[in-house]
């Protein structure tokens, strides 16, 4: 949701003086000024929205204190303002992490708006900077979750082709000591020893029995059959891998979202297998234009969310475990909806779930980027991202998406 | 023991089932596959089975839970897990459950066959 506006968080005594004088430094430039009178409260506002810059009253000597200890490195720039604030003062200010000191009554006027409109540029390309680190990491967790994803499926079919090679070496072997025979007999044959070939003969006939020809031969091609099978599996798994780990996650192409959802699916199955059932529902999709890496980590993140609100009830609903998968078609564009059957939502958690930062999880277990980010990607499709509880209890998150994405003038 | 040892194998994917059939036929037991635990569990109550190896990660139930139900069924049986090392599983559950060894998904073929010579023999000894 960019607006044109930036947004100015103003911590002023209580006194209307300085807001006054402030309002006509101010006046002429695009931003949407909020009014706090304590330190508290201007950094809670700096934590839950995004704050372009924050103006403290030069007056409020502890609040200012208190706030630039807090925001310093991490926060929004803080510009002090005050009447007319000495040299010492604002070294003091600069060494304490103020990006800037501002005299109101300077000679030939403050330059207030200069600062706040260089101080919105650079906040507004740190910002989308601050998005990609977090795409980025959110894109590591994927990656993270996927590695293990793969190394269980992996595991298996690397078990019984392994196995099936050792076992078709000694096959291998058993028939070269055959042919040994058979190559002997050919010999004596062709040089006319009926009375050894016929000895040879029967040799062969009992070694053949002995090692069990005919089992040997079908199990030798049902070993490399099996063993096939296996490889093309893991073919498969390391193909969902490059792809997920793509380079430009950025890219658009045209994309089948089942497509899209049924890979994700495959390579998180086998973590959850021994825990839940999956049941597709899959409608006819018109193809999408859109960044189908990024849609890729939404699906992952909202089935791996799925699957542990499940693990966190002993007995889920049912007895057994379940996620559905739906697509349909829109009019102008394709539903998702990933629905468990786990404990649900809280109500009052409904409305913050796809806050930066907001987690239920153990800590240590989630960093809590993973919906906001699924947020911000739905969005920046032109899309939309909801999450609700459903009758039966769980919990179902529903994903709209136009047919195209639309991009907004400042994309890349 | 007079008869040869009787062997249940459980996982889930059959080609590993297979694979194990493969590497065992000259060893003189007397395998026997399931699909699932369901299918184990009943193969566990019918037949005097004197060795169990399941895989952990299977639909509907893990191995631990599976061989917990195998040692309330037929105790004398011997319980081993067959894993593929990407999960966790706390010492404590393993002691809980009575799980003699842990067998690797892949596995060596002549390790695979001296963990089950093993477990066999300790089963002798056991109640």
């Amino acid at each position: 949701m960019s607006s044109p506006s930036h947004n100015l968080l103003l911590l002023l005594p209580r006194a209307p003086e300085s807001a006054r004088a402030l309002r006509s430094a101010l006046s002429g430039l695009a931003a949407t000024a909020t009014i706090v009178h304590e330190s508290a409260a201007c950094l809670t506002a700096c934590r839950r929205s995004e704050v372009d810059a924050v103006l403290v009253d030069a007056e409020l000597g502890a609040a200012c204190r208190e706030l630039l200890a807090e925001l310093r490195d991490t926060g929004p720039p803080v510009v002090v303002v005050g009447a007319s604030i000495p040299g010492e003062r604002a070294l003091e200010l600069f060494r304490a992490g103020a990006r800037d000191c501002v005299s109101l009554a300077a000679p030939g006027g403050s330059d207030l708006a200069a600062v706040l409109t260089r101080e919105f540029a650079r906040s507004r390309s740190a910002r989308s900077g601050t998005d990609e680190l977090d795409l980025q990491r959110e894109k590591m967790a994927s990656i993270g979750l996927l590695a293990a994803g793969v190394a269980h499926e992996i595991n298996n079919p690397m078990g019984f082709i392994h196995a099936n090679l050792f076992q078709m070496a000694e096959y291998v072997h058993d028939l070269r000591g055959l042919w040994e025979q058979v190559d002997v007999l050919i010999k004596l044959a062709g040089e006319g020893a009926v009375e050894a070939a016929r000895r040879e003969a029967r040799s062969l006939a009992a070694a053949c029995e002995e090692k069990d020809l005919q089992f040997l031969l079908s199990d030798l091609a049902k070993a490399i059959r099996e063993s096939q099978e296996g490889s093309e599996r893991i073919r498969h798994i390391v193909q969902d891998l490059r792809d997920f780990s793509h380079l430009d996650g950025a890219e658009r192409s045209l994309a089948d979202v089942n497509q899209c959802i049924e890979s994700t699916a495959r390579i998180v199955w086998p973590m959850m297998k021994h825990r839940v059932e999956l049941v597709r529902d899959y409608g006819e999709l018109p193809a999408v234009w859109c960044r189908p890496m990024q849609l890729k980590q939404v699906f992952m993140n909202l089935l791996v969310n799925a699957y542990q609100a499940i693990e966190e009830l002993a007995a889920p609903r049912g007895g057994v475990g379940r996620i559905r998968l739906e697509t349909r078609a829109l009019p102008q564009g394709v539903r998702i909806r990933i629905g468990d059957n786990g404990p649900g939502i809280p109500r009052e958690n409904l409305e913050r779930i796809f806050d930066p930062f907001f987690t239920t999880k153990r800590v240590g277990a989630g960093t809590g980027l993973g919906l906001s980010t699924c947020y911000r990607i739905i969005e920046r499709h032109g899309g939309r991202i909801r999450a609700e509880n459903s009758a039966a209890g769980g919990a179902v998150f529903e994903v709209e998406l136009p047919l195209a994405l639309e991009e907004d003038g400042m994309e890349r | 023991m007079g008869r040869s040892p009787q062997l249940l194998f459980v996982d889930d994917e059959e080609r590993i089932l297979s694979a194990l059939r493969r590497s065992l036929r000259r060893e003189g037991y007397e395998l026997f596959c399931a699909n699932g635990p369901s299918e184990g569990l009943r193969l566990v109550e019918s037949r005097e089975v004197d060795l169990v190896i399941s895989d952990q990660r299977m639909p509907g139930m893990s191995g631990i839970e599976f061989l917990a139900r195998v040692a309330r069924v037929r105790p004398a049986a011997g319980r081993l897990l067959l894993t593929g090392w990407t999960e966790e599983i706390p010492p404590a559950e393993l002691a809980r459950v009575g799980v003699l060894a842990l067998v690797p998904k892949p596995w060596e073929d002549a390790e695979l066959k001296r963990s089950l010579r093993d477990a066999l023999a300790r089963g002798g000894r056991r109640d």
